[in-house]
């Protein structure tokens, strides 16, 4: 059972934390993003330890309560079971399982505010829970928690779930509760091209904000080419004040590389450090860490600890001397936000929102790469190009205009018929862009533990060869 | 290759408890480009769902279904079933990491076989190239492939 709504509000009010949008608004004004981990595991007391063990060792300015799968797809009976019989085959903290009184109880023993970020196409039991165990930070929207995550979900089911939240979130914004509602513009987290997200997320955004959200956190998946990603993060200001009402708070944020990580922890550290300065040359007001463990599976609390502090030492003025190439910035970003306004335009100029992005996907004037669900066409191809920067190989059938097409062509310079037979490749190669940096560091770190001939190591042989 | 007259058919997706859909895009991509009608039934397709596709395309030369996981056995199990009853005659091929942690690979290979799985593949780059030859063996029964 819940409790009251006024209660509800009583605790959320009298709350002594500082509140997800104050955090944000404070890094926002000093320029400089906050980091926070992602973090949850399936039993309540591991769950309690692993967020004061993060808060204690690595003070991030927002902490995490990831959700499991189960409760995600609203399986709250397999959750409790699962629960009751081994808390650790739970990949997630079930929320609705333990109940308010004890996400209050996390609540309170942190002094960071705590997002619930999860995955749900359908996450109104669980945003209820939230509310109640005094947590007003929610990520999630009806395209990007649901194409990425469930095979068929309709569009129309999941933008009414997600409204529904978000009118709530307009009823507690007239009381006085400012609730952060994080987009998830990261989708498939596999070579999504930056107008494809940030598209997603002007899109949901705008329903976010009809239906009386106030504030938005827009999330944006490195790519991993530098001026790529912050011409999109820079974007995001320029394209709320665009396409959204005045009265709501925009935060750009940047999730760290999110598809496939070097093993190596060195090499998984540089990540990790360059995602963080891209966050903050991007503007970002949060960044999503990653872990050095990230390649192996869900990170330990040590490996969490450490990438939040490699990701905040990237966010001092330690690196502020690092510049970037700032004409090829405003070129992408010129190109980027035209793309996007080809994207959403069209969409947003019809009278039913929700029908018409329903309509988008279905005839593929929306689109997202490598979709797991049906309700996504999927045709649309993206290719990295010399710089390694993301762009579209096959715009399927998105409603790009002519110098639109012409510039990702011009781009990508590809011979197409011989790229054809190398397709699956040369994409597995795009997908793994970062493993390639690892095995040149490893290459190199070989090079320079056996340097001469003299070394009869294993090594040696390989090095020899590889002397530069 | 698109200029045939009739354009070949393939099924293809991903086990019943499989949710890899990267590769699966890229195969169905490999495939539409070389001149195939693609008919993608996507994630986590349980073999009735192949069945039922195959009633809808008879003309389907073959059946792809992608496995990472490591649950191909499992998600495959019902095949003895369901051709038993008349279902999914048509050559099954299997592909992916079908012997992820401590399956052995052979004996992976040998339990899918044992279903009746006709074909597995460890290189999606194969496909085509399996599908040529299944296609020239089919048009010419007498020339043992």
């Amino acid at each position: 059972m819940l409790p009251p709504w006024t209660e509800t509000m009583q605790y959320i009010r009298k709350s002594p934390k500082r509140a997800p949008v104050e955090v944000l608004r404070a890094a926002a004004a000093r320029g400089r993003p906050v980091v926070q981990p992602r973090c949850g595991v399936g039993g309540h007391d591991e769950m309690r330890t692993l967020l004061t063990t993060l808060e204690r060792r690595a003070r991030p300015g927002i902490l995490t309560i990831t959700i499991d799968s189960f409760t995600r797809l609203k399986q709250f009976r397999t959750a409790a079971q699962t629960l009751q019989r081994e808390p650790a085959d739970l990949n997630g903290y079930p929320l609705v399982t333990h109940g308010w009184r004890r996400g209050r109880e996390l609540n309170e023993s942190v002094d960071a505010p705590i997002e619930v970020r999860h995955g749900s196409p359908d996450p109104r039991e669980l945003f209820a829970v939230s509310l109640a165990s005094g947590f007003t930070s929610f990520e999630g929207g009806g395209i990007d928690y649901n194409l990425p995550y469930s095979k068929d979900v309709s569009l129309t089911r999941s933008l009414a779930a997600w409204a529904q939240v978000d009118r709530l979130c307009g009823l507690l914004a007239e009381e006085g509760v400012i609730v952060d509602r994080e987009l998830f513009g990261t989708l498939t987290a596999v070579l999504v091209p930056p107008s494809v997200s940030l598209a997603v997320c002007v899109l949901e955004a705008r329903a976010a904000s009809l239906a009386g959200v106030r504030c938005l956190s827009i999330a944006y998946p490195q790519g991993g080419e530098v001026h790529q990603d912050i011409a999109a993060l820079r974007s995001i200001p320029v394209l709320a004040r665009r396409y959204l009402p005045e009265n709501v708070e925009i935060f750009p944020v940047l999730h760290e590389f999110m598809g496939v990580f070097p093993a190596d922890p060195d090499v998984a550290d540089a990540l990790i450090l360059y995602g963080g300065l891209t966050a903050r040359l991007g503007g970002a007001a949060k960044v999503i860490n990653k872990t050095n463990q990230e390649a192996r599976g869900i990170p330990d609390a040590q490996a969490n600890v450490a990438g939040i502090r490699t990701a905040a030492l990237a966010c001092t003025d330690l690196l502020d001397f690092v510049r970037v190439d700032e004409a090829t910035v405003e070129e992408e970003t010129y190109w980027l936000q035209r793309e996007v306004a080809e994207l959403v335009e069209p969409v947003l100029a019809a009278p039913d929102l929700a029908a018409a992005i329903v309509d988008a996907f279905a005839d593929g004037r929306l689109d997202i790469p490598f979709s797991a669900s049906v309700h996504a066409r999927s045709e649309v191809i993206p290719k990295r190009d010399a710089t390694g920067a993301i762009r579209y190989l096959n715009p399927g059938r998105l409603p790009f205009s002519r110098p639109t097409l012409r510039r990702n062509e011009q781009c990508l310079r590809v011979d197409r018929a011989s790229l054809s037979r190398r397709l699956i490749d040369e994409i597995r190669s795009d997908i793994n862009f970062f493993l390639h940096a690892e095995r040149r560091f490893q290459a190199d770190r070989a090079t320079v533990e056996c340097p001469g001939p003299a070394n009869t190591g294993p090594g040696a042989a390989a090095s020899s060869g590889g002397v530069r | 290759m698109s200029s045939r007259k009739t354009q070949r058919t393939v099924i293809i997706g991903v086990a019943r408890s499989d949710a890899h859909a990267v590769a699966n895009h890229l195969i169905a991509m490999r495939l539409r480009e070389a001149g195939f009608c693609v008919v993608n039934l996507g994630v986590c397709t349980p073999l009735e769902d192949f069945a039922d596709a195959l009633v809808a395309h008879p003309d389907a030369e073959a059946v792809l279904i992608g496995s990472l996981n490591g649950h191909a056995y499992e998600d495959l199990r019902d095949l003895p079933a369901l051709r038993a009853a008349g279902r999914l005659h048509c050559p099954l091929i299997v592909g992916g990491n079908l012997s992820v942690g401590s399956h052995k690979d052979g004996d992976e290979r040998e339990r899918l076989l044992s279903l009746g799985v006709d074909h597995i593949l460890d290189e999606a780059d194969q496909i085509p190239l399996l599908l040529d030859l299944l296609h020239a063996a089919r048009a010419t029964p007498l020339t043992g492939v």
